[in-house]
């Protein structure tokens, strides 16, 4: 049991660095982007990529950081003159056509099978202890994550940020150069989400681009949403409770005795069920952002 | 010979086949205020939304300060010094009235401010909230003010930018009379510092108190240029805000 908890709290942080990403993007850019899980694929597939070609981990994270900038920049850039909801559409549609090319491009990214065998995290440790460390690890390389999205938020390229978000042309009124901001915003929260890919493709040792499917991008989109969207702390409360309910829910199939095919359908179910009832009921979330938590003085 | 700050040359725009505005050219010189007046529809808001790069002319041009902005992006003619309010100003309902204003100097954005946090200019915010009379709402959300407020913030954020030219878009309407008067005042205060001021308004009370000169157009056509005293004098005024003869022939 000791091990499954270790194993679900990595999870949970590597979840929370996606929500932080997205969260960044959507709760503070206002940047509805339903092609999320195509940043985290930088990560895994640039981890994936540079053991294939055996080109060491610190290539893989160069590697990882170049595919997370261009699909940012792209993001951003498709995004230059569309509305937030065409956006939002648009940023799917590109997901899934990088999935697709993934899917198929079978000579350099390992195709539908994918890349097996990447090379574990701290493999001189065995066992639990290799556990332990790579919890820690998770553990420190999310408090960073977060303290770098506070510092981000919380100075004037915030503000700026949360101007542009709920009204665009006052910021433009106001000089702010939206398109750059956006833009920016992509690429930084681009490289956390990509970041979380790298480890979880050293973690799991397995890169397929069935972990980049668009309804990953959905339980991202829920675990910000609960937890509460324009808040840093909301994104990774949204993210252990999801991670730590979905991963709870076979014991609780025993328990009751339903059938396998329940596990599957009731993650699905919360997913879209959680979407909707906080969208309808508590639009802020389990962790509202403070109104006027900017520390001007 | 005082320095023309703004200059609309011959400036028109077409909408598919409706021409809303006719070779407009209007000279607008440092330190004066400008009240542009004109009927419903007949081209103001239109007319400062291309002065401010919203709106792209089909002919003519826009010179700023000796340069010609008439392809310039919204925010790079912010940030050289022409801003604009508008008609029905919307905030940030997420931002306290502090964060907003903090957030109105976009000066040095970009990657380099990641590191200028110790730059948040409070005094200067704290100046303006007196000064508009928003220190009481200054920890309410920006878009929970009433009308009036949301104008005076607007006209503080546009303060915020150190701005040469304000193009403010009917400054006073739906402001209660108490805060028309606050706001007579300030602009007053602002113009005295050397910003020019060029002001859409319907209302000829706060245009006489205000107005060095006033500019009317009628059907996308400047029809006078004069002092707001000779106003009602003017036959082409009367006729484009009461109707005559013109009218008359129309529906004839």
């Amino acid at each position: 049991m000791f091990d499954f908890l270790i194993h679900v709290t990595i999870l949970a942080c590597l979840y929370s660095l996606v929500a932080l990403s997205l969260n960044l993007q959507s709760g503070f850019g206002g940047l509805m982007n339903f092609g999320q899980i195509a940043l985290f694929g930088c990560g895994t597939y640039g981890a994936g990529i540079a053991y294939k070609y055996d080109l060491g981990f610190a290539s893989g994270i160069v590697i990882a950081a170049g595919f997370a900038v261009c699909v940012g920049w792209a993001f951003a850039a498709i995004g230059r003159n569309l509305q937030e909801d065409y956006w939002g559409m648009a940023t799917l549609a590109l997901a899934e056509v990088i999935r697709i090319i993934v899917n198929n491009e079978g000579w350099f990214t390992g195709g539908a099978q994918g890349i097996s065998a990447v090379s574990p995290l701290f493999p001189s440790l065995a066992g639990r202890m290799q556990q332990v460390a790579i919890l820690w690890s998770c553990v420190a390389f999310l408090a960073v994550a977060y303290f770098l999205c506070r510092w981000l938020t919380d100075g004037r390229y915030g503000l700026g940020l949360k101007v542009s978000r709920e009204e665009p042309q006052l910021a433009l009124s106001l000089g702010y150069d939206v398109a750059a901001l956006r833009r920016e915003c992509m690429i930084l929260s681009g490289l956390v989400a990509a970041s979380a890919g790298f480890v979880f493709a050293h973690y799991i040792s397995f890169v397929a681009p069935e972990q980049l499917v668009s309804s990953e991008t959905f339980l991202i989109w829920a675990m910000v949403i609960i937890g509460g969207i324009g808040n840093h702390r909301g994104a990774i409360v949204g993210a252990f409770l999801l991670q730590f309910i979905f991963s709870f829910i076979p014991f609780f199939k025993d328990l009751v005795g339903l059938p396998t095919e329940f596990v599957a359908a009731a993650r699905l179910a919360m997913i879209g069920g959680g979407l909707i009832a906080f969208m309808l009921w508590r639009q802020s979330g389990l962790v509202p952002e403070r109104i006027g938590g900017t520390k001007l003085a | 010979m005082p320095e023309n700050l703004l200059h609309i040359a011959d400036v028109s725009k077409l909408f598919g086949e409706n021409q809303v505005l006719r070779g407009i050219d209007i000279k607008v010189t440092a330190g004066e205020v400008v009240g542009l007046l004109g009927p419903n529809g007949c081209g103001k808001s239109t007319l400062l939304n291309v002065i401010s790069g919203f709106s792209r002319a089909s002919a003519g041009s826009v010179i700023f300060a000796g340069e010609d902005i008439t392809s310039t992006a919204v925010d790079r003619i912010a940030r050289k010094g022409l801003v604009r309010t508008f008609q029905l100003p919307s905030m940030p309902r997420r931002m306290t009235v502090a964060e907003v204003l903090q957030a109105g100097k976009a000066e040095g954005l970009g990657f380099r401010s990641l590191f200028a946090r110790s730059r948040f200019d409070a005094r200067d915010v704290e100046r303006l909230l007196g000064e508009l009379a928003l220190d009481h709402v200054r920890d309410l959300s920006a878009g929970s003010l009433s009308g009036g407020q949301k104008k005076l913030l607007s006209i503080a954020l546009a303060l915020r930018t150190n701005p040469r030219l304000i193009c403010l878009d009917e400054p006073t309407a739906g402001v209660h009379p108490s805060l028309r008067q606050h706001m007579v005042q300030l602009l007053r205060k602002v113009n005295a510092q050397g910003v020019t001021l060029l002001i859409i308004e319907h209302d000829m009370h706060f245009i006489r108190e205000l107005c060095d000169r006033c500019v009317v157009l009628d059907r996308g056509k400047v029809i006078a240029d004069c002092s707001p005293a000779e106003l009602t004098l003017n036959s082409g005024v009367v006729e484009a805000y009461l109707g005559g003869a013109r009218d008359k022939r129309a529906y004839a």
